[in-house]
């Protein structure tokens, strides 16, 4: 019998997916966009994404767990197809390309300053292939026990109580921020990672309960998401999180030991785990999309091409605001691409119902 | 050799190599512990840093350069030059600003420093009543290095309360918080040592004025909560009680350790921009030394010193606060409280630091003699 992912790998793939780089500047985006009390901005995020989730287990329940290529495939000509799953393993890759080298580029900002960040992005590319071509369940299983390498930090939050004032909290709701919509779209973007739930359905069955085990990954990726960001209003205030580039940084900055200090270049390493996850896995989806195109080339190579495509993409941009602005188009197609995908795919189950209805009336 | 031995040497290669990238071999870098930075002419601004020596061979223990430049990060490039050491600022403890350059304004510098990010949050943040250079560059024969001897005074004085715990994290974000203004602690030389020189209050990131040492407790029980400190108390004797007794002494004086404080703001009556704060402050502490006519064992007597010492810490409080708000800084953290006790469009319609000096302030204070020691 063919394997199938448990509910429990599921839901901390789908965490670990979400999380990455970008729980350090999480409470920045809250507070540049949204001013006072920010964070609270996450509670609707939580819900659209909640929704969104809703979407994707209907496409999986009308859809009787078959695979989204086969359900596009009996209804769209495979020629009106091709360009479409061109787009998305292309809009896949970049995606993770860029979550990877923004890595990169914070870690030497923070570590090795003067050291090519492509020279770790290389060795990061190798990590990610090996892991990629073990297959999805590998990847589960690995990201299980990456989870308990990197969710220990979480607990680190504790060490900020002694220097955590309500009073820099205000009682304000949601005041003082700007451009609220980008914030949005911008925070909505951490939260990304649930949608390649939507490649999951041969590797899950009903055991695997898929729909709650998303819901339960973005349960705690917002759980985690809202008490950084809690703590981070507290400690810094609005006002100065709002000017902070990576707050988060600057929390594990802060954590002094009797023996030790400065440890968040070695914090920051453990956030590689999650990274490495999201890079695999968008490469994954990005790959699963590929192979539809060019079926006879083996997994494996069409993997170590798109790794390959990756690195070189990486080359390009080298600023941090570089990488930045092409992640924030990026995830803004994402974000379409995560309602409308499911949506096209509910839309063409119930054509399809009805005219097999109508055929056999 | 087989694939597996293969694979792990070139594991192990790829681990080994990284190390050949941004080098730092530990006897060339120059660890700047303590900088400086003064007023110059013409805009300029001197900067001065100490750098311990690890080189056994050396004569000296540190080396100290300074230089003029127009900013900080020029001034860092030509110090460079005057070093055989690659000079870093990853073990930067203390950072101290000549008086009149505190009154010009730290923004710029204290920019330059969070913006670092090998500089740590923990750095801490000094005032001299003086010019800074000149202390730094001088050896304090009775005591350890310049650079450790600031970083130990300090780290004793902050934990017994004589001096506000001032570092750049704390200093920046009081800075941007519009309800607080930050402080610093300040020191002055002595010729042969260093002593604390009470606190500069900040309006923004300019200096504006000092609280004297022997009111830095006071300071301190009125801006926060706090663990440790003592504070000796001189009582004027009260009426009635003054000459009952063939006492000598005109004053009774008491000391009171191990204090633990905390402090309650209440705003009220905020109407037409006009508010009025209480601050309300529980003091608890032991009695170790106390010179007068009262018996401590005796309740009755314990409980009229802990008036008496209530009494004469609210009116050194009420001063206080009267002389802070008399110069336009909160450096209490009061605007803090005023904003959390208004709607946003009444806050920013608020013109605080206008108002501020204007704001009616009530004290209250409670001290509770927790022991008297070891005599009944």
């Amino acid at each position: 019998m063919q394997e199938k992912l448990s509910k429990f790998h599921t839901a901390i793939l789908i965490y670990m997916t979400q999380s990455g780089i970008v729980v350090f500047s999480i409470p920045q985006m809250e507070a540049k966009y949204f001013g006072t009390n920010g964070w609270l901005i996450l509670l609707p995020i939580f819900l659209l994404c909640s929704f969104n989730i809703f979407l994707i287990s209907s496409v999986y329940r009308l859809g009787k767990g078959r695979s989204i290529f086969d359900i596009l495939e009996t209804s769209i000509p495979k020629a009106l197809l091709i360009p479409l799953y061109c787009g998305l393993s292309a809009l896949w890759t970049m995606i993770g390309c860029l979550v990877a080298k923004q890595y990169m580029l914070i870690f030497q900002m923070l570590a090795f300053p003067t050291t090519n960040p492509m020279i770790f992005k290389a060795v990061f590319d190798v990590l990610a292939l090996l892991l990629l071509t073990k297959g999805i369940y590998n990847i589960g299983k690995a990201s299980t026990i990456f989870f308990g390498l990197v969710i220990w930090l979480s607990f680190l939050l504790i060490y900020f109580f002694s220097d955590f004032e309500w009073v820099r909290i205000t009682p304000f709701v949601l005041k003082g921020g700007h451009d609220s919509l980008n914030g949005f779209l911008q925070i909505y973007s951490a939260f990304l990672g649930y949608e390649l739930s939507l490649l999951l359905f041969p590797y899950v069955n009903k055991n695997t309960r898929l729909p709650l085990a998303i819901q339960s990954g973005l349960m705690i990726t917002t759980i985690n998401y809202a008490a950084v960001s809690l703590i981070s209003f507290g400690f810094f205030g609005y006002a100065m999180l709002a000017e902070t580039f990576l707050p988060v940084i600057d929390l594990l900055a802060y954590i002094e030991l009797p023996f030790v200090e400065r440890l968040e270049n070695l914090f920051y390493t453990f956030v590689l785990f999650s990274t490495i996850i999201t890079f695999v896995m968008y490469v994954w989806a990005a790959n699963e999309s590929l192979q539809r195109v060019i079926p006879k080339v083996p997994v494996k190579w069409s993997a170590v091409f798109l790794i390959v495509a990756a690195f070189i993409v990486a080359f390009i941009p080298d600023v941090m605001s570089q990488v930045q602005s092409w992640l924030h188009f990026l995830t803004y197609i994402e974000i379409a691409v995560s309602f409308g995908l499911p949506l096209l795919l509910i839309v063409i189950i119930l054509l399809s119902s009805t005219r097999k209805a109508h055929t056999h009336e | 050799m087989n694939k597996w031995t293969r694979n792990l040497l070139y594991m192990l290669l790829i681990v080994v190599i990284t190390g050949c990238q941004d080098q730092h071999i530990l006897e060339r870098q120059g660890f700047t512990q303590t900088m400086s930075y003064d007023l110059a002419p013409e805009e300029q601004v001197e900067v001065t840093l100490s750098v311990p020596k690890a080189d056994p061979k050396s004569i000296t223990d540190r080396e100290v350069l300074t230089t003029v430049a127009s900013g900080s990060k020029e001034a860092r490039i030509k110090l460079s030059r005057q070093s055989d050491l690659q000079l870093v600022s990853g073990q930067l403890r203390n950072v101290l600003f000549g008086l009149s350059l505190a009154k010009q304004g730290l923004a710029e510098f204290t920019d330059t420093l969070v913006r670092d990010p090998a500089i740590g949050p923990h750095l801490k943040l000094i005032i001299v009543n003086g010019h800074a250079g000149q202390i730094l560059q001088k050896n304090f024969s009775q005591h350890p290095r310049t650079g450790k001897y600031i970083d130990k005074l300090m780290e004793k004085e902050e934990n017994d309360n004589s001096v506000p715990r001032t570092t750049l994290l704390s200093f920046v974000r009081d800075y941007y918080d519009d309800g607080i203004d930050p402080v610093a602690p300040m020191i002055k030389s002595l010729g042969s040592s260093l002593t604390t020189d009470g606190i500069a209050l900040f309006k923004d990131d300019k200096f504006i004025a000092k609280i004297n040492s022997e009111d830095a407790l006071i300071f301190a029980f009125l801006r926060g909560s706090l663990r440790q400190g003592e504070i000796s108390l001189k009582l004027e004797k009260e009426a009635g009680h003054a000459d009952n007794n063939e006492s000598r002494l005109r004053q009774e004086i008491v000391m009171l350790s191990s204090i633990i404080s905390s402090r309650k703001v209440k705003v009220s009556n905020c109407q037409n921009n006009h508010c009025q704060i209480d601050i309300h402050l529980n003091i608890e502490g032991s009695v170790l030394e106390y010179i007068g006519n009262l018996k401590l064992s005796i309740p009755t007597d314990r409980k009229q010193l802990e008036r008496r010492m209530s009494t004469d810490i609210t009116s050194k409080a009420e001063k206080l606060i009267n002389y802070i708000q008399k110069r336009s800084v909160d450096s209490l953290g009061l605007g803090q409280y005023v904003r959390n006790s208004m709607s946003f469009a009444a806050w920013n319609s608020l013109d605080w630091k206008t108002e501020y000096p204007q704001i009616k302030v009530n004290c209250k204070v409670e001290v509770i003699v927790k022991n008297y020691g070891k005599m009944q």
